[in-house]
């Protein structure tokens, strides 16, 4: 595991707290990495290149 | 050229993006360009004035959410915010427009439900087709991507469209 320091706006945080407090998570790093986990799953390079690629081609072939 | 008959529903991404690269009159090519409520707020916090530019037919909706559970359900999974549960609520009421989005995630979601979707990108090489603007004009924006705008794009990526469009238009 890395360990890594980072700042979060206050709010966030306390949403990540209320989801422990309501027994979702075990503590709030869970929370975090579960995000981070999440965010990597639907950010993935390949897909983000299927995107742009799509896009050109619609900007250069689309019809309308 | 005749305008578009297209409608489109927009996420903030696109408009900041656009208006960082002083190119939202691009925009004036659609019928009208569907801004919900809190996509709204979102895009005033960061670029005030772009909202502003009376060319662009701009139509500004009531932030409303759909009911359908599907939707509902993907906008949860893929973790998205509640401008993106707006855009694509207003999707579902306007399905034969286009999405706007540069939102990887908020992306997923718009094809799962069946919708089309382009991003910045989209509109700035399409700009060409509809003969908004030149090739070059295009190819020098995307130059300008990295240093101008927020926009995250792989610069190996911007150097293959680069040379996509140079090797379409013999440039």
């Amino acid at each position: 595991m890395k360990t890594i320091q980072t700042e979060v706006p206050e709010q966030l945080y306390k949403k990540a707290l209320a989801l422990v407090k309501e027994g979702w998570f075990r503590d709030e790093k869970d929370v975090f990495s579960e995000a981070i986990r999440r965010f990597l799953d639907t950010h993935r390079p390949e897909l983000m290149e299927k995107f742009i690629r799509d896009d050109v081609e619609w900007g250069l072939h689309g019809h309308d | 050229m005749i305008k578009s008959t297209l409608k489109i529903v927009c996420d903030s991404g696109p408009i900041i993006h656009l208006d960082e690269l002083n190119c939202l009159h691009l925009l004036e090519d659609f019928q009208e360009v569907l801004i919900p409520d809190a996509v709204q707020k979102e895009i005033k916090r960061y670029r005030p004035l772009s909202l502003s530019k009376l060319s662009v037919p701009f139509v500004f909706s009531p932030g409303n959410i759909s009911d359908n559970a599907r939707l509902l359900t993907l906008c949860r999974v893929f973790s998205l915010d509640v401008g993106e549960i707006e855009a694509l609520s207003l999707m579902e009421k306007n399905p034969q427009a286009l999405f706007l989005t540069d939102d990887a995630s908020a992306r997923m979601v718009a094809e799962q439900m069946g919708f089309r979707v382009h991003g910045t990108i989209g509109i700035l090489v399409r700009a060409i087709r509809r003969s908004q603007m030149e090739a070059r004009e295009v190819l020098s924006l995307l130059k300008q991507i990295p240093s101008k705008t927020t926009l995250f794009i792989k610069r190996s990526l911007l150097d293959e469209i680069t040379l996509k469009i140079k090797k379409e238009f013999n440039l």
